[in-house]
């Protein structure tokens, strides 16, 4: 029996950054604890970091490459995967040219330097993520009004926060962590929540407006219209600072507060209350999450936030929202090569023309790509590398993503398990998780710090991500290192360090600089905050930000409201879970073993549905089922289900993909996303709910 | 007899589940025993846990002593000794006794009376990240509970 050694690292069960030190005997991990010493975590760990153990070591884990031969899955070597791998791609490109060949990933895992640098230089314009409707896209907006990404600043002690459908202490915040937040709001700032449920923020919250799912921007097109009205804004900032005021004050002048409580179902003088606590609450923090995108109204959404903090004097403040200055090492967008990416095969992007947004931050909409898939225009997607995503589950219109994944002539995958989208697949090649792996962790964050995520243990033959990338552009004759650890060095050369020196250091923060912008402008065409957007307005579309009416809503769509009279919103998070993954981890589902659906008591009365009843929810594209949890803190009008469903535990193929999984319910229609980006609707539409028969 | 107890402020536990899973990593145990538990009722979160009761109902109903409070007031069970009757998941009045169905005992909390050897916190408390979950004598808890800490 061995000495127990004890390894400091990064979680990444979700994007990450969590201080973690990890206990090793015998060459195995036997439990990991929370880094005291973690500038992000300070100790704490959520419930998937703790259950890692599980996952890594999980009998299920796919240990080996595999080629699916004949419908069943055999193991082979790592040379033979990648030769088949290299081979098909090379004769996608002889045939086809290497658009027609898509790279994918899921939320991001701290690999997109290496993907993106073997799809530039693979010559693909065509990288599908997660970014159309989440983050990304909130990246994407920001950058083209204020130059960069604002991120709420909790050490600078916030005054006010406001809490805009986000759950930072349950889910994911991408950069600083909830418990950051936590230590903010517990120095006695005044707390806004805005959630349509009742969760454990909105108990805290001195203000909790409970808004109509999906109606996110004409709420902060309120909050401006009382801001402006009453002259709670900075008038030099908005002078000297903003693009286009006058027209900016106009258009919010459009949705006056009565019109904006009909839209939003939240009371006027609630509205006003809000509005003038975060206008003079100096300095207030605006944290926003993930639903605010998911419509059609993503970027405007994104756009009007950026608005509120810049005219209450709290962009690039301390304590309100900060542009936070990076170590100085080499960026993703610098490893990854984006400018290497030809002319030619940039101007072949799908959907780059209809979707300009998408195209600005290097990503396409899935649907283009199914639709590329299914009928071939305009031209055929002929073979797919997809890591660490499984868009059966988590892309809008699911049966639309499993019939065109299917369809494809080639598809390799990189993941842990053998998941429905997995299972599509021809090749699959094992990664390792984030204990078996030596990263530059957080490099492609906001916040500041870049983290060492050092390797603690090797299992079965997995391979991180990042080699398997560099590996295969080996294969295919593109320019990479000897080893990970070469490219590592390579990352952080402007530091000064090596990866082993920046191992010993464990983290690097940037040096913070506030209100940059008084020295340089900002980082957009005209220097200013452009709520009057250049940029848009060169595209040809609104330079101003708007609401816009959900396509399938009560409002817009009566006639459907009749059959379908609640609207869903299908994106209820579970703290277990992220997104699609962890079903399989005994510890995690124990939890949660079945997948919520919450529903008030009054409307479940009237459909005679009990606590615990298992239910059929159906909107225009299909019916799924999941269990009701009642509750008194949604609308009556409302339903919210959980997403990322499907049962590992059942071992046909399918896994129950279209069992619980709310994508077989939602739209990815064209008319359905935003505009410029292609985001889909995840947060509202219609549906129907009934008793599934009890027998 | 000095106590130690634990205490969580329900006011602050936001139903994440970490105490739960970094129990669970702490004890090696499967599905089953959740010797520490939230329940969900959102807003509102309930633990159930060992309160390490200063007169412990389920010491008093084991027929075996297999339940004994150290000098500290930390409530144990001698799995050698437990005989598997459940008497004690019977008498705790907040559910906290568990029992393991592979090894047919009761089992639970021991406040990570390892960890506290180490001179460390019980796995639950460092995991938090609302800070609601303390351990510590009765007393201090009790001056944490009237807001005087």
């Amino acid at each position: 029996m061995g000495e127990i050694k004890k390894v400091r690292t990064a979680c990444r069960n979700c994007h990450g950054g969590c201080g973690v030190i990890a206990h090793v005997k015998d060459g195995k991990v036997i439990k990991v604890e929370g880094d005291p010493d973690s500038p992000l975590s300070h100790g704490t760990l959520c419930s998937k970091g703790l259950a890692v153990t599980q996952m890594a070591y999980h009998p299920d884990r796919i240990l080996y490459p595999m080629q699916k031969v004949d419908h069943n899955w055999q193991r082979i070597s790592w040379d033979k995967a990648l030769d088949i791998v290299a081979d098909k791609f090379r004769a996608v490109v002889e045939a086809y040219g290497a658009e027609s060949i898509v790279i994918g990933q899921g939320t991001g895992r701290d690999y997109e330097s290496h993907l993106y640098r073997f799809a530039n230089l693979l010559g693909t314009p065509n990288v599908l993520t997660a970014g159309h409707m989440c983050y990304v896209s909130r990246v994407g907006a920001t950058l083209i009004t204020c130059g960069n990404l604002p991120v709420a600043d909790w050490s600078g002690e916030p005054r006010c926060i406001v809490m805009w459908a986000c759950n930072p202490q349950w889910t994911n915040p991408d950069e600083h962590k909830g418990v950051d937040f936590w230590r903010a709001y517990q120095k006695g700032a005044k707390l806004i929540v805005i959630d349509p449920r009742r969760g454990f923020l909105a108990k805290k919250a001195d203000l909790w407006l409970q808004l109509r799912p999906g109606t996110d921007a004409a709420l902060a097109l309120g909050f401006l219209n009382v801001i402006i009205e009453e002259e709670l804004y900075d008038k030099a900032f908005a002078e000297d600072y903003i693009n286009g005021w006058d027209d900016f004050k106009a258009r919010v002048k459009e949705y006056p507060l009565d019109r904006v409580a009909h839209i939003t179902w939240v009371r006027k003088e609630l509205i006003q209350k809000a509005a003038r606590m975060y206008a003079s609450g100096k300095p207030a923090a605006l944290q926003w999450g993930v639903p605010t995108e998911q419509t059609l109204n993503c970027t405007d959404c994104t756009r009007l936030l950026t608005g509120l903090m810049a005219l209450t004097g709290n962009l690039d403040a301390p304590g309100g929202n900060a542009f936070f200055v990076p170590p100085p090492v080499r960026t993703v967008s610098q490893f990854s090569r984006h400018r290497d990416l030809p002319n030619e095969q940039r101007h072949k992007q799908l959907g780059g023309r209809q979707y300009p947004l998408a195209s600005r931050v290097a990503l396409i909409t899935p649907k283009v790509a199914w639709d590329a898939i299914l009928t071939g225009k305009p031209y055929p997607l002929k073979a797919g590398l997809l890591c660490g995503t499984n868009p059966v589950i988590t892309r809008a219109n699911a049966n639309e993503a499993y019939t065109a994944l299917s369809k494809l002539d080639f598809l390799a995958v990189i993941d842990f398990f053998m998941t429905p989208t997995a299972e599509l697949a021809d090749i699959f090649l094992p990664a390792g998780t984030w204990l078996e792996q030596n990263h530059v962790a957080d490099n492609w964050k906001r916040h500041g710090y870049i983290l060492a995520r050092q390797k603690v243990v090797e299992i079965g033959e997995c391979w991180q991500d990042h080699k398997i990338f560099m590996e295969l552009g080996k294969r295919m004759g593109q320019q990479w290192w000897d080893t990970v650890e070469d490219s590592l060095d390579y990352l952080l050369e402007p530091a000064g360090l090596t990866w082993e020196q920046f191992k010993e250091k464990g983290y690097l923060k940037g040096e913070q600089i506030y209100y940059k912008y008084r020295e340089k402008g900002f980082s957009t065409p005209t220097g200013k905050v452009e709520l009057y957007s250049t940029i848009l307005e060169k595209w040809g579309r609104d330079p101003l930000p708007k609401y816009t009416e959900i396509p399938e809503s009560p409002v817009s769509r009566p006639d459907l409201a009749a059959r379908y009279p609640y609207i869903l919103n299908p994106g209820l998070r579970i703290p277990t879970f992220f997104h699609s993954a962890n079903r399989m981890l005994p510890w995690l589902r124990e939890i949660r073993p079945d997948p919520i659906v919450e529903i008030h008591p009054e409307t479940a009365a009237e459909h005679g549905i009990d606590d615990g009843d298992w239910v059929y929810i159906e909107s225009p594209r299909g019916r799924i089922r999941q269990r009701a949890k009642l509750t008194n803190g949604i609308d009556p009008r409302v339903v919210v289900a959980e997403h990322g469903w499907w049962y590992p535990e059942i071992k046909d193929p399918g896994h129950g993909w279209d069992t619980s999984n709310v994508n077989i319910l939602t739209d990815n229609s064209h008319e359905s996303m935003d505009p410029v980006m292609g985001a889909t609707n995840l947060r509202a539409l219609l549906c129907s709910i009934a008793p599934v028969e009890k027998h | 007899m000095a106590n130690t107890s634990l205490v969580i402020f329900k006011k602050d536990c936001m139903g994440c589940h970490a105490c739960e899973i970094a129990c669970k990593q702490e004890h090696r145990l499967g599905i089953g025993p959740r010797l520490i538990r939230v329940i969900e009722n959102a807003p509102d979160y309930i633990p159930i846990y060992c309160h390490h009761c200063t007169k412990s109902p389920c010491l008093a109903s084991c027929p075996v002593d297999a339940i004994v409070k150290d000098d500290r007031g930390i409530v144990l069970i001698d799995n050698q000794l437990c005989i598997g009757c459940k008497e004690c998941l019977e008498a705790c009045p907040f559910g906290a006794m568990q029992f393991d169905d592979e090894k047919q005992v009761a089992v639970k909390c021991d406040l990570c009376i390892e960890r506290l050897k180490n001179g460390e916190q019980p796995a639950c408390v460092k995991a938090c990240a609302t800070q609601c979950i303390f351990w510590g004598s009765t007393r201090e808890l009790s001056a944490r509970l009237d807001g005087v800490i």
